[in-house]
Formats: C-alpha cells, sequence, structure tokens
C-alpha cells in the first residue's frame, strides 16, 4: 500500500511538472466551459418559448441540460485521456526508468495500481471543475441531488474506463506517441463500431434453408457478436445515469470495463517472464 | 552472498548468456570483467529480478531471486547501465521518491536521502534538476538511488563508464569503501579498474564464465598479469573449460 502510494504520488505530480497535466486541465476547462454555456443558453432559450421546441411546458433541466452535458464531458475524456495515460508505462520503458520500477521492490500491482489511481485523480481534479459549472446553476435552479450524485459518477466512470484502456496499451507501447494514437484509435473504434452494430437488424440473418441446428447456432453467434459491439461505445451506459436513474448493470459495466483492461494490463507485465 | 548455478538465459534463439556459475562472497568487491556483449549486464539483471534465467537459479543471501523476487530486491541496490532516471525530478525528491518505493516511512526517507548525498557528494546538487546534472553527477544519483535503504547487496552495472578521470578516481574510492560493509559486484572492461577496486574477479565471455580468481593470484610473483590472463580468457575459444589465470 505505502509503495503503491510513492508510484502514484509520483505519477501524480508528475503531471504537473511537466506541461501535460495543465494542459489536459486547461483544455478540460475550456472545452467543458463553452459546452455549459451553450447547454445554458439553448435551455434558457427552451424555457422562454418552450412550444416553439416541441415542449408544452418548460423542458426538464436534468434531461435537457445536465444529462446532455455531463455525458459530453465525458466523451471529452476520450480525447484528452490519451494524453494522460500515454506516457504512463510507455515513457517508463523509452527511457529505462522501468528498469529501476521493476528492481525495486516493488510488485506489479503497486506499479499498475499506482499509475492507474494517478490517472482517477486527474479526473477528479477535472470533476472539481465540473462542480463548479453544477454549483452555479444549482444556484439558479434546483438541482436533485441523486442527478448530481450519479450524474458526477457517470463522468467518472466514463473517464475511469478510458483511463484503463489507455494504461493497458502504455504498456504495450514503446513510444509515446504510438501508445497515445493507439489508445485513441481504439476509443473512437468502439464508439463508431457501436453506432454500426446499432444498425445491424436483431432478426436471425441466418438464411430460413438452414438446417435448424446450424440456423440456431448461428443466431446465438450472432445475438452474442451483436450485443457486444452494441456495449462497446464507452457513453452507452452513461445517459440514464446522468439523469439519476441508476441500474446496476450500468455501474457493473464500467468497473467490468476498467477490470478487464487492468487485468489485461497485468499480463502484459507478466509477460517479461516467458518472453525472450 | 551471490550464488548463480548454471544461468543462462536466451533472447529468442541467442543465447546471451550460457551455463554462468559463480559466486560472490559477504562483503567481498567482485568485478565482473569482459568485452562488451559478454553477457555481464545480463547476468546482473537476472541477479536483480529485472528479468528471470530461461533457466539456472540465481540466489542472493540464500533467497532463489525468481521465487522471491520481492524479499531479494530489498536486499540488492543495482545501479543499472546508462542510469535512467526520471529527469524531471530534483535530486531529493528523486532519491525520496526511491526509498518510499523501498518501502521507508515518510520521514525516515528523508534522512536517507540526505546520508545518501552525503554519502555520493550531491548535498551542492539537492534542488537540481536530474535532466540538468552532469555526466558525472548523474554517475553518483544513480549510485545514491542504489544505497538508498542501505540494502546489503550492491550491483553495479558499469558505474564508472563516461567519467573524467578525475571522477573515476572519486567513484573508486567510494566503492572501496563501501565494499567494507556492503557486497559488492561490479562489471567493468576496464582493466586497471579491477585491480584497484576488486577483491576477485570473474572473467565472462560470450555468455560463458571463462576465469574466476583472486586479485592476490594475479599479482602474486610468478604468475601471469591481469592483461594476459584476460586477453588469454577472452580469445580462449568459449566451451573447452575454464582458462586458468
Amino acid at each position: 500500500m505505502k509503495r503503491m502510494l510513492a508510484v502514484f504520488r509520483r505519477e501524480f505530480y508528475g503531471y504537473f511538472l511537466t506541461p501535460v497535466g495543465y494542459v489536459v486541465v486547461g483544455m478540460f476547462a475550456v472545452i467543458s466551459g463553452i459546452a455549459f454555456t451553450l447547454s445554458l443558453i439553448g435551455y434558457s432559450k427552451m424555457s422562454i418559448a418552450p412550444t416553439d421546441y416541441g415542449y408544452n411546458t418548460t423542458p426538464d433541466l436534468g434531461e435537457t441540460l445536465l444529462s446532455p452535458y455531463l455525458v459530453f464531458c465525458g466523451m471529452l475524456f476520450m480525447f484528452l485521456s490519451p494524453l494522460l495515460t500515454m506516457r504512463m508505462v510507455a515513457e517508463e520503458k523509452n527511457r529505462g526508468t522501468m528498469e529501476l520500477l521493476l528492481t525495486w521492490p516493488l510488485r506489479d500491482r503497486d506499479i499498475i495500481f499506482g499509475k492507474y489511481l494517478a490517472g482517477l485523480a486527474m479526473l477528479l481534479v477535472m470533476l472539481l471543475i465540473i462542480g463548479v459549472h453544477l454549483s452555479l446553476l444549482g444556484s439558479l435552479a434546483p438541482i436533485e441531488p441523486a442527478v448530481l450524485v450519479f450524474g458526477l459518477l457517470a463522468v467518472f466512470l466514463m473517464g475511469a474506463a478510458f483511463i484503463s484502456l489507455g494504461l493497458f496499451v502504455s504498456s504495450l507501447a514503446r513510444n509515446q506517441v504510438t501508445s497515445g494514437t493507439a489508445t485513441f484509435g481504439l476509443s473512437l473504434l468502439f464508439y463508431v463500431a457501436g453506432n454500426l452494430g446499432a444498425q445491424l437488424p436483431d432478426t436471425n440473418p441466418a438464411p430460413a434453408a438452414w438446417p435448424e441446428v446450424l440456423r440456431a447456432a448461428a443466431g446465438h453467434i450472432y445475438g452474442l457478436t451483436r450485443g457486444l459491439i452494441l456495449e462497446l461505445p464507452v457513453d452507452t451506459h452513461a445517459g440514464e445515469m446522468a439523469l439519476g436513474v441508476v441500474y446496476p448493470g450500468d455501474i457493473g459495466y464500467y468497473v467490468l470495463f476498467s477490470a478487464f483492461f487492468l487485468f489485461l494490463t497485468f499480463r502484459v507485465f507478466e509477460s517479461r517472464n516467458w518472453r525472450g | 552472498m551471490i550464488v548463480a548455478k548454471g544461468l543462462t538465459k536466451y533472447f529468442g534463439t541467442v543465447a546471451a548468456l550460457k551455463e554462468a556459475s559463480f559466486h560472490v562472497g559477504r562483503n567481498e568487491i567482485v568485478g565482473f570483467l569482459g568485452p562488451n556483449g559478454a553477457g555481464k549486464s545480463t547476468a546482473m539483471r537476472i541477479l536483480t529480478g529485472f528479468f528471470p534465467a530461461s533457466s539456472g537459479e540465481a540466489r542472493v543471501d540464500g533467497v532463489e531471486v525468481h521465487e522471491h523476487p520481492l524479499e531479494v530486491k530489498r536486499k540488492v541496490g543495482y545501479l543499472p547501465e546508462n542510469v535512467p532516471l526520471y529527469e524531471d525530478m530534483v535530486v531529493t525528491d528523486f532519491l525520496a521518491y526511491a526509498g518510499a518505493a523501498k518501502g521507508l516511512k515518510s520521514r525516515q526517507r528523508h534522512e536517507e536521502a540526505e546520508r545518501v548525498m552525503e554519502r555520493c557528494g550531491l548535498l551542492p546538487m539537492r534542488r537540481r534538476l536530474l535532466r540538468n546534472l552532469s555526466k558525472g553527477y548523474r554517475q553518483r544519483v544513480g549510485l545514491a538511488q542504489a544505497l538508498v535503504g542501505s540494502p546489503p547487496v550492491l550491483i553495479l552495472d558499469e558505474p564508472t563508464v563516461g567519467l573524467d578521470p578525475a571522477q573515476i578516481v572519486e567513484i573508486r574510492s567510494l566503492i572501496k569503501e563501501l565494499g567494507r560493509e556492503h557486497t559488492v559486484l561490479l562489471s567493468t572492461h576496464i582493466l586497471p579498474e579491477v585491480s584497484m577496486v576488486c577483491d576477485r574477479v570473474i572473467i565472462i565471455n560470450s555468455g560463458r564464465i571463462v576465469a574466476e580468481a583472486s586479485m592476490d593470484q594475479f599479482t602474486a610473483s610468478g604468475s601471469k598479469p591481469l592483461e594476459e590472463a584476460f586477453m588469454a580468457a577472452v580469445s580462449f575459444e568459449a566451451g573447452t573449460g575454464e582458462a586458468a589465470p
């Protein structure tokens, strides 16, 4: 634990010893600020003349302002988290400092969790900025506590998912640019593939002429693949959570997403034991 | 203190180390001597637990490196070749980080950083960024990092490479001093260095241990000087046995 904290501290302060931390937090502040302003302007227009926008009464604050804004912030992490994760392991390998880490009495989990937690801590710094926006909004209109808590949680979990993916890619790469580009590429691929998956029909595509057994098997495989593709975009489970409606499955999705990529990172670290 | 038995390491199909067996006694300074690419770094990296051997066993203070890596890493201070450092940190912070990674408590790690900085003559450089240090000071920081936590075993990969003559003399005398309290295994390809610093020498060539002898055997009258022994050992066809000192 003590050693994990050591890695965590080094990694977290490391963001602010180089411009990376300031650039990422600064960019997040500016972009989320603009997004918040636009949402606020849009919402005020809607509430002044709701009928022009197809509403009978003043539209719901959570649905029309908060949820889209929070999910947007989560998606912003898709662009910013590669900047946080690309150096995590790749730079240690490139600079040779991995040799220090691996010969100091540290366990793999001290290194991996230390770095992952540093990424999460950066997310918390950015959540503070969202907190400022929300408290501004809170002074104008009442926000339901559930929307506030689960909205922030949704943003955090989305960010955590991107960080775990980035950490895994970084552990494979030796070069920061490769690591960052591949992480961003993968996140974007997941996103696009999910939207493509939404276009797939949900009926069994196997021809009716096939024997029943084969048809059933093909249908199962197709259904499984389609379901998996639909789950790929990281924002699918955030929309409702950002409205304050929480299903355990939604939280489970993000926990599993992070756990899966952390698990793969452990396996990459262990590969030094059998790779020649 | 350090025992290696039949260490072999393959990188793909290339054997960097073949059946290397040697030992280092407690509080002994042993020089690992060999031409570039002989397998010195590979052997050291196995001993420090950076990567495992393909076969054979390595023990530090009786503990098998691959089976109990954490225990071994607590006992070993390691100066890697080329001295990788966190360029964006200042000297004290880096040494405190090394202390934290080695499990020292908050206050202890600052005391320990002070102690090793004094030992390695780094006090005037304490607030300098590592990236701005000269080669000589980088080498000292690398050594200081290995000393943090006073591990009983020090493994130093080419500790004097790239230094100017005055710095070489300083580092050598520092290593000699350290040899009183620590077991030191250092690698080098500089012959006089071995005779000046070490108690014993292990000569390695293309992955094999070709000679192992104490320095007294070289300095005793009537025996071959180290240079001759080295040249004989290195030109010796690997695989036919050990060359006599």
